[in-house]
């Protein structure tokens, strides 16, 4: 409130904006949302260099190199030598790693040993198709997940609440790659509706794109639908069980429907937000079967090339990006909540 | 007293009818235990009792259909007897599950527990080395073990540890710090026990139950980690069997003989199913959350 106050008076005095936007960080800096964003973004850096670090050790310990990947097994060491002289590879680790972090601190995530593409021209083209994939994946899952639990709250322990639990057990227990394979078996080889593999970008083809993506999709929401009906509808029944406005509505004589839908579902759907953004981050890496499968061109099947052919600033850039998304959807998730529950929103100012 | 006697017979009986209750094993306990019961002894003993054919180099039967005489799933395209394998398959899925979820409570509870007693630097020092682990991208590291280490069962169980040992530490440090202030580790201390004597007779037996079940809510969750690396062909290396790289090499014959991926893929869902049940079972019993 303070914050957006001393935005609007800066905006306002085009003739001070110096001060005025001066004053608009001060009051950002006393203001207890962006206080938390800043340490917790602050908190991240450590984290992050060491999975940087880490990454580094791990490809050290593998054996071969990126020039032995790329000259094969007929090569003679004279160009083995050459190829690593040229890549760098001689230098001792920590001036290899040193290179490495002084290019990121400075904005360029360097380029592929392998290919010569710069790294994030080739996450440029990647992370799309992925980020793609679990959009469209958290779309489908909660579009049913919401009304299933919902339909399955009004009436626990009933019939339809029964079936959705028992639809869940299954759900979480189905591995996601032999989802995929029967999929194709029925969807594509017995009925012959939807091609097995091939990809078009959405840009040139959006039915076509979205008709290629469905099925990766489907075999990743599937799990996704059962683990939010399942908390969904848990989430709900409590409330309705447990909660005052629960109690103060019906007593105002507000018709049972609109108590589900309106006040339980409502608050119910906060935590639902939580755990889509928490999920985010910990899918990104979970595509990687799926896109083998249907040979969806994402950042999975990048990566599982990169770590085979030791290319180091590749695997370097991919897993810091997996990092970041995971840090920022953590951060985001409990923003939202904060936001989302007028609770937590006012309890720290009130008391 | 006379008058009280019958006031009290409520009580008691009542509590007799919760006891008994608590007591039973509910259903949803048993079907499921005894399931995981029956497949671990036909996995492990079965073949030991009743001589079978092997589950790896087969005697070139072209590829049989399920409930052929002599190989109750069939054969695979190799001419292996398909249930032979599904039960050496599934010796690898249980042994994994268990390994990881086995070590990540020893050496993660630990780990949690000596950070959580110990606090201040130790405890900052450690939880941010967790936390560069659990930020980790975890197929990154199955990936470079798979790469690095060669393709074994026993290096499959070294890189699906790296991500429950810091989850399990985790658990055990929130654990631990519930029962730090706890009079009866107060006592101990007056009295002059010294740390590893408080963690293993003090601190262990309070955080264990918890551990045990978060471990065992794990052991789906590394089956089908462990399945899905096999699919990738990053585990057990065929022509050893598991229930992953039967679906994956099960998958190139979809078409024509389709039972090669439903069976090792039931059974996977299964077993998956069953351990889901059985944690959640314990999980409601023990009142965790």
């Amino acid at each position: 409130m303070i914050a957006s106050g001393a935005v609007a008076s800066g905006a306002a005095g085009p003739v001070d904006a110096g001060p005025g936007a001066l004053r608009a960080l001060r009051a950002l800096a006393r203001s207890a949302t962006a206080r938390v964003v800043a340490i917790r973004l602050l908190s991240a850096v450590p984290v992050l260099w060491g999975v940087s670090f880490l990454t580094f050790i791990l490809l050290n310990l593998l054996p071969g190199d990126a020039a032995s990947s790329i000259l094969g097994l007929n090569a003679t060491p004279q160009e083995l030598a050459a190829l690593r002289a040229k890549l760098g590879l001689n230098e001792p680790f920590f001036t290899r790693y040193g290179h490495w972090l002084g290019g990121v601190l400075s904005g360029h995530l360097g380029a592929s040993l392998i290919s010569g593409q710069s790294v994030s021209s080739i996450l440029s083209q990647r992370i799309p198709v992925t980020l793609e994939l679990i959009g469209y994946a958290f779309v489908l899952s909660v579009a049913f997940a919401v009304p299933v639990a919902v339909l399955s709250a009004r009436r626990p322990r009933g019939i339809f609440d029964r079936i959705s639990i028992w639809l869940s057990m299954l759900g979480l227990a189905t591995p996601n790659f032999v989802l995929a394979i029967v999929l194709i078996l029925v969807l594509s080889v017995h009925l012959n509706l939807l091609p097995p593999i091939g990809y078009t970008s959405p840009s040139a083809d959006l039915a076509g794109n979205l008709k290629f993506l469905l099925m990766p999709a489907i075999s990743i929401a599937f799990g996704l639908f059962c683990a939010y009906n399942r908390l969904l509808r848990a989430d709900i029944v409590e409330q309705l069980q447990r909660e005052d406005y629960v109690v103060f509505a019906r007593a105002k004589g507000i018709a049972p429907r609109r108590v589900l839908v309106r006040h339980a579902t409502r608050n119910s759907l906060f935590g639902l937000i939580t755990i889509v953004a928490v999920n985010a981050g910990t899918l990104i890496g979970a595509t990687v079967i799926i896109e083998q499968i249907f040979a969806l061109p994402g950042i999975g099947q990048e990566l599982i090339s990169a770590i085979s052919q030791k290319d180091v600033p590749l695997v370097e850039g991919i897993v810091v990006v997996f990092a970041v998304v995971v840090v920022l959807a953590n951060l985001v998730a409990d923003l939202l909540y904060a936001v989302l529950d007028p609770r937590i929103r006012y309890g720290g100012r009130g008391a | 007293m006379a008058a009280g006697a019958p006031e009290l017979a409520v009580p008691v009986a009542a509590r007799e009818r919760a006891v008994r209750r608590h007591r039973r094993v509910p259903l949803e306990l048993v079907l499921p235990g005894g399931f995981l019961v029956v497949l671990t002894a036909a996995c492990f003993l079965w073949p030991l009792v009743r001589s079978m054919p092997g589950p790896i180099n087969g005697n070139f039967i072209p590829d049989l259909p399920a409930l052929s005489p002599g190989h109750l799933f069939g054969t695979d395209p190799i001419g292996n007897d398909v249930f032979a394998r599904i039960l050496y398959g599934g010796r690898v899925s249980l042994e994994v599950g268990l390994g990881v979820s086995f070590l990540g409570t020893v050496v993660g509870g630990a780990i949690g527990a000596y950070a959580a007693f110990k606090g201040g630097i130790v405890q900052a020092v450690i939880m941010r080395v967790l936390d560069v682990f659990l930020a980790f991208p975890a197929l990154v590291i199955a990936l470079v073990v798979a790469d690095n280490l060669g393709k074994n069962e026993l290096d499959v169980i070294w890189a699906i540890s790296f991500f429950s040992i810091p989850a399990n530490a985790r658990i055990a440090r929130a654990a631990t710090l519930r029962q730090i202030n706890q009079p009866f580790m107060v006592a101990a201390r007056l009295g002059g026990a010294r740390d590893g004597w408080m963690l293993a007779r003090h601190v262990a037996p309070n955080i264990g139950p918890q551990l045990l079940t978060f471990s065992l809510l794990g052991v789906p969750v590394v089956i089908l980690i462990e399945a899905a690396l096999d699919f990738l062909s990053l585990g057990v290396p065929p022509p050893n069997p598991s229930w992953g790289n039967m679906i994956s090499t099960g998958y190139q014959y979809l078409s024509s003989d389709p039972a090669l991926v439903i069976i090792p893929g039931a059974f996977l869902l299964v077993t998956v199913m069953c351990f889901n049940l059985v944690g959640d079972a314990l999980r409601a019993r023990w009142d965790l959350q």
